[in-house]
């Protein structure tokens, strides 16, 4: 997938694309308005990563110029702004998620996961990760065929897994991801736990090898190494 | 008032007396020379002389044994036959010899004329100083009323002035010179006072939002330097640290930034909004952590209940309240959310705790229990309903802490015409 990251802060722009990095894409990043014009004007990109507030025009203009070219465009707004009406007017434009920033990395690679699903199977796709199959469209997952009995959630999870395997993924990247931004209200992630156990029970029960780890309390991964 | 009366009674007082002096010496002088006439004529005739009586005058000569005396002034008074009454006489006694023979005379001046000039002199100036009395009150009362107006309003206006406000602090202009430097001064004073709290204001709601990115790149980077592995648990457990710290900067920033924003009215626009459909999708997504703590639920809603203000705001108020209640309740507690007419309340377990009502409101105040919290919730809280007036109480009862926000009906389309 060609993606554009357009971002001003030098630092944050490489992060994303280390983080990215070893996905498969093809990352481009451009620092300022104009050069972002430039890159849009010249090349066709499956997907964007776009900030509000650039050195040069608002990014709001820049998701308007990309749409116009391509509809099937995935957009993703990440602005310091938590303004709603921001928020309002760039998914009315057409961007697909608004992630206002700080976000987790983690949050943005499932976000760019399930654009990239949407782009090359036209939302008709099978995830297949070893033995784990997954349909995003119809929320149901399989291992070895046998299809697992999943909550919403658990389901959820999963995905979030798969789309970030191999990463460490923290409890409160996890949280925010799957229940929004009201979990500050939990004094402790502890909830959290009893979905993974249930989840990872269910894998295993099914004959999935234990790719759960837990990182030191820290959080976990889903290490397929 | 009684100053000016007492300087005016003395006044008369004295001008009385002043006037009675200034008569009695002129009648005294007068009567010096009767007596030298009456002298002569005696000396003239070599015997007493029977004194024709002149014009409000007697004179009474009568011979005496001893020798002469002084002259002796006095006031006498003398009753008058006709008219049945005392007279206030001056009178001159002196004794004269003539022939060896020793006379005493008297010479007595009545008053009468003299007194009743002083009484209406006195009379007629009482009456011109009561009456340039009264003229001065109202005179001055009513200019008092011009003059001082302009200056009352603009102390009116200081009472009720808010920096924080969005109206001009205009003051009324004064055609006297030292008010109208007056105002002149305040209305620089407060609009350098108002320039000064924008600007700091301005400075803290850029330096917020400022905040945000280099936050971005801090957890960026941390959450990048998880990936790299091969790190020992304590190297881990530092990162996680700072991670989470990072994290909650963050939400504080953000949460500033809102406060910040509701001060400055910045979400002006007003709609139709359901306390019980906010609850409800709350409840919703709050579900797992609710259960987890094994908190009971319980909801009392009247239907139909519709607030005007804006959605976000409302979404907002309530959020923190329930987040609050479920983050102070007890694990198995009761969580009691209600939608009234004009009200609605929610209460969650817990055991009593002493605290001041006032500090409960305040800005990073927290109880002890959850050091996780920001003690920014009920602030918000406090600000979003200040600004549509509705009103928000704490009350401990039955081992329920609970909330009540009171929402006058109308309130929120009243707002509206104001924000506007």
């Amino acid at each position: 997938m060609k993606i554009l990251i357009i971002e001003d802060e030098k630092t944050l722009s490489d992060a994303i694309v280390e983080y990215l990095d070893g996905e498969g894409h093809l990352c481009e990043v451009v620092y300022n308005f104009e050069e972002a014009i430039e890159k849009i004007e010249l090349y066709e990109y499956d997907c964007m990563v776009v900030d509000i507030n650039l050195p040069g025009g608002s990014g709001l203009d820049l998701i308007r110029l990309v749409k116009k070219k391509s509809i099937a465009v995935g957009i993703i707004i990440v602005s310091a702004r938590n303004s709603l009406d921001n928020r309002i007017e760039g998914l009315e434009i057409g961007a697909d998620h608004y992630l206002t920033k700080p976000f987790h990395l983690a949050e943005l690679n499932a976000h760019l996961k399930s654009i990239h699903r949407r782009i090359s199977f036209n939302g008709n796709n099978e995830l297949v990760l070893n033995e784990i199959k997954l349909i995003p469209d119809e929320h149901r997952a399989f291992v070895l065929d046998q299809e697992l009995v999943l909550t919403k959630k658990e389901y959820e999870l999963l995905l979030f897994f798969i789309s970030n395997k191999n990463k460490v993924i923290t409890k409160a990247g996890l949280a925010e991801h799957l229940w929004g931004d009201h979990m500050d209200a939990a004094d402790s992630y502890d909830f959290i736990y009893t979905h993974i156990k249930n989840l990872r029970r269910e894998l295993l029960k099914k004959g999935c090898k234990d790719y759960i780890k837990t990182i030191y309390g820290l959080g976990y991964k889903f290490d397929l190494t | 008032m009684s100053i000016s009366l007492f300087i005016y009674l003395f006044g008369v007082i004295a001008f009385y007396y002043s006037l009675r002096l200034q008569v009695d010496g002129n009648v005294n002088n007068e009567m010096e020379k009767r007596k030298m006439s009456i002298i002569r004529q005696m000396e003239e005739a070599h015997s007493s002389v029977s004194q024709p009586p002149g014009r409000n005058e007697m004179v009474l000569v009568r011979p005496v044994e001893k020798g002469r005396t002084a002259d002796r002034f006095a006031d006498t008074l003398i009753y008058n036959k006709e008219e049945q009454r005392y007279q206030l006489f001056r009178q001159l006694g002196f004794t004269e010899t003539v022939n060896h023979q020793s006379f005493q005379v008297q010479i007595f001046k009545s008053l009468e004329e003299t007194d009743s000039l002083i009484v209406s002199i006195i009379m007629t100036m009482t009456v011109l100083v009561i009456l340039l009395i009264l003229t001065l009150l109202i005179v001055n009362r009513y200019s008092s009323r011009m003059v001082w107006g302009a200056f009352y309003e603009t102390i009116e206006k200081i009472n009720r002035y808010d920096v924080n406000s969005h109206e001009d602090f205009a003051l009324q202009d004064s055609d006297v010179k030292e008010f109208s430097d007056l105002n002149r001064v305040l209305h620089a004073m407060t609009e350098r006072l108002k320039n000064d709290y924008l600007n700091l204001k301005e400075y803290t709601e850029n330096a917020s939002h400022e905040i945000q990115t280099p936050l971005a790149i801090i957890n960026s980077k941390l959450e990048l330097l998880l990936q790299s592995g091969e790190m020992s648990e304590k190297q881990y457990k530092a990162l996680a640290d700072a991670y989470e710290a990072s994290i909650r900067l963050s939400k504080y920033n953000s949460t500033l930034i809102l406060l910040a924003k509701i001060e400055n009215k910045q979400f002006p626009e007003s709609k139709v909004v359901s306390p019980e459909a906010i609850l409800k999708g709350l409840l919703e997504s709050l579900d797992d952590l609710i259960r987890s703590k094994k908190i009971e639920v319980v909801k009392k809603f009247v239907p139909d209940i519709t607030v005007m203000m804006n959605p976000y705001l409302a979404e907002m108020l309530i959020v923190n309240l329930v987040k609050n209640a479920v983050r102070h309740n007890v694990k198995g507690g009761k969580l009691l959310v209600e939608v009234g007419e004009n009200f609605f309340r929610i209460s969650n377990s817990g055991s009593e705790i002493s605290v001041d009502e006032n500090l409960l409101f305040k800005r990073f105040y927290k109880s002890t229990s959850s050091p996780e919290s920001l003690g920014l919730g009920l602030a918000i809280v406090q600000k979003i309903c200040a600004l549509y007036g509705f009103e928000v109480n704490y009350q401990f009862r039955d081992q329920l802490h609970s909330m009540t926000v009171t929402f006058k009906n109308g309130v929120g389309t009243a707002l509206n015409s104001e924000i506007s």
